[in-house]
């Protein structure tokens, strides 16, 4: 197997966690670490957390691609996507980054541009798109066992993020709330799915949800999309999920078609039960990040391009920035 | 008790769908029930214990209350010739085709001091009552995000499929979720929608539709509707999201009974049901004691009025593709849940006003 070093930028992400374990533990690959942003409060950051995953940590971005790597993931804040993609991919570095890709069409637009540019391959995170439940939903849609497809559900709730890396709530940082946070998760399983970019989308969010937190994002999200087929869909993304819940949230999709129908709960695979502070919910899911990564690692040995590639994710974003206007404006918006 | 009141004298119009789960409901009550229909009394009838009648003037004779079970286009012409007969009157959702019309079978059943109850039975659906009434309690706070799904196999009538007659899925099966969500979030200020019809190479039509409201209390609420393929059984469910907490129930996931025999019944148009603990008789019980008692039901009017006036701007949006305002409840009594709509004295200019 190909030796690769890899290079893990940035500890903002949630995720960051689960792909450092993953990959300081890869056959055959070699982890470098550093990050970069500002540490939210209760959240281990920097050299600290490194140390605390006995990753290797050098102080900062140009120390890590000085040591060359051979594909850079990058977790940080949704604001520094762009900045932080493009000087690895101007390192030759393939990248791996964060959902979503950036906080504006352009700055996604100008990401994959320049990987084309530096020829390299750009993949989008998303991990979702990785479970068998999903795989399950594809292979049967694709059988034609579902018929012509009519419309889709979709939910995507969790907590809103405030106890630890509590930027996701900062819209300079994140690019907005529940609409960023949670929307493009689904609308990668649609664009796979149905295999067309969205023509149009309205939404509308509110602030009701915690708004004892007195954060300047939306918390209640509800979107709909027409896609030129003219199949439908209706997406919950709100962080609806109070803190008191045993797990982080979860998703749903379900989708009806004229002659089958079918909904998947790829997080739904866990052990119920209750002790002495309340219930408990104990996840026994594949590793979605883990298949993710290995998809990312095997395209990068093999050159071949990875899927959710870079255009997938700016095409998703491109869901969410429409949301964004048409929550602003109160219109149906054309997504670009 | 020592001395029972009369039973009711109920004439069931209309022997579709909705009258096998209604007239057992009456029969449970003891009521004597007579019906008419074009097509499907005499079986209806035998069935259940009913007396069948061949014309509606033989109908009006024999009955004080009119139970209309037919289909949508001809509710408001039936509940108009049953109220100017002094008839107290239940009619299937939705209380009529149009908003025009459900305001006229409002206002006439008001200046004729009878009672009007629109059969939105899912109110006493048990869940849905067992969470209107924590949430009414505050158990999750102010309401902030609310989703309702129903699906079914498409209904194979053909009038269902027509938009003039029925209203489609929107006024014939949405307007169920419509009314609830106006029921948990207050009145609704701004619907935005969209639907889809296919058939496919067999025929078989199919159809789906998405809304979205926006509540006068800043809550939002998500409708989403599926006629689907034939395999699809009858499921609905919520999701209430307050600021304090969520309530969520989806009855495909229900799990008090499991069954394993050789036939199982599945798929079908309406819930599967038994007459004792139905939510259709819990509902005929409760317009049943609101005639009997002057006590207010659950539903009023008023209430099958303003599902119909969210349904029709429901329609306009999907027609238009743009989102549609949604006037205010501006008249209480064509609103509220008012206790006065059933017994209040007959007001003379309401009717000149409704027609």
């Amino acid at each position: 197997m190909k030796q690769l070093r890899v290079g893990l930028v940035s500890f903002a992400h949630t995720h960051a966690t689960s792909y450092a374990r993953y990959l300081s533990g890869a056959p055959g690959v070699d982890l470098v670490t550093t990050d970069v942003g500002e540490a939210d409060p209760g959240t281990l950051r920097g050299a600290a957390f490194a140390e605390s995953l006995g990753l290797r940590y050098v102080p900062d971005v140009a120390a890590l691609l000085a040591e060359r790597p051979d594909a850079v993931v990058v977790a940080a804040e949704n604001a520094d996507h762009r900045d932080l993609v493009e000087q690895a991919v101007a390192a030759g570095a393939h990248v791996l980054c964060e959902k979503p890709l950036a906080t504006t069409d352009a700055d996604a637009d100008a990401m994959v541009h320049a990987a084309q540019e530096a020829g390299v391959l750009l993949m989008t995170a998303y991990p979702v798109r990785f479970s068998p439940e999903f795989a399950e939903l594809v292979g049967r849609v694709r059988e034609g066992q579902l018929g012509q497809i009519l419309s889709v559900h979709g939910t995507n709730n969790g907590k809103m993020p405030l106890a630890e890396r509590s930027w996701f709530t900062d819209p300079a940082r994140s690019g907005g709330g529940a609409l960023v946070d949670h929307v493009v998760h689904l609308a990668d399983l649609l664009d796979e799915l149905l295999g067309e970019p969205a023509a149009q989308v309205h939404a509308v969010t509110n602030r009701i949800l915690r708004s004892d937190a007195g954060r300047d994002v939306e918390t209640g999200a509800a979107v709909s999309v027409r896609y030129p087929s003219g199949v439908i869909a209706q997406l919950d993304s709100s962080w609806s999920l109070p803190d008191s819940a045993p797990t982080w949230g979860g998703l749903t999709l379900e989708v009806h078609g004229t002659a089958g129908s079918m909904r998947i709960d790829p997080f739904d695979a866990h052990v119920a039960g209750y002790d002495a502070e309340g219930a408990l919910w104990e996840s026994f899911g594949p590793d979605l990040d883990a298949a993710m990564i290995g998809e990312f690692l095997d395209a990068v040995r093999t050159g071949r391009r990875p899927q959710p590639d870079g255009e997938t994710g700016a095409r998703t974003l491109a869901i969410v920035t429409a949301a964004q206007r048409s929550a602003a404006t109160g219109q149906v918006v054309p997504v670009h | 008790m020592q001395s029972s009141p009369p039973p009711l004298r109920v004439g069931l119009i209309g022997a579709g769908s909705i009258s096998q789960v209604h007239a057992p409901a009456w029969r449970s009550l003891g009521a004597e029930v007579s019906v008419h229909s074009l097509t499907g009394a005499e079986a209806l009838a035998r069935a259940h214990g009913l007396s069948p009648v061949s014309t509606l003037d033989e109908l009006w004779d024999r009955v004080d209350v009119v139970d209309i079970v037919t289909p949508t286009h001809t509710h408001a012409d039936l509940a108009l010739a049953a109220i100017a007969r002094g008839k107290h009157v239940v009619c299937e959702k939705p209380l009529a085709r149009s908003t025009a019309a459900a305001h006229e079978v409002v206002s006439a059943a008001r200046s004729a001091g009878v009672h009007l109850f629109p059969a939105h039975v899912v109110r006493y659906f048990p869940a849905y009552a067992q969470a209107h009434a924590a949430v009414a309690a505050g158990r999750v706070g102010r309401v902030a995000v609310c989703r309702f799904r129903r699906m079914s196999a498409a209904p194979t009538a053909d009038w269902f499929f027509d938009e003039q007659r029925s209203g489609g899925i929107v006024l014939d099966q949405m307007i169920h979720d419509l009314d609830q969500a106006e029921w948990f979030a207050g009145p609704a200020v701004r619907v935005f929608a969209q639907s889809i019809a296919r058939t496919d190479d067999g025929g078989a039509r199919a159809a789906s539709a998405t809304v979205t409201l926006t509540h006068a209390s800043g809550a939002v609420s998500q409708c989403y509707g599926v006629w689907g393929h034939p395999h699809l059984p009858f499921s609905s469910s919520f999701h209430i999201a307050g600021d304090r907490g969520v309530l969520s129930h989806d009855s495909a996931r229900q799990d008090g009974t499991r069954v394993q025999v050789a036939d199982p019944r599945s798929g079908g148009y309406l819930p599967p049901t038994d007459v004792a603990s139905s939510p259709y008789t819990a509902e005929i019980v409760d317009f049943a004691a609101a005639i009997t008692s002057g006590q207010p039901a659950n539903v009023t009017g008023a209430d099958g009025a303003r599902a119909v006036l969210v349904a029709e701007a429901v329609l306009s949006s999907i027609h238009t593709g743009e989102p549609v305002e949604v006037p205010a409840p501006a008249d209480a009594r064509l609103a509220g849940d008012t206790e006065e709509a059933a017994d209040a004295v007959p007001a003379p200019e309401r009717t000149e006003e409704g027609r």
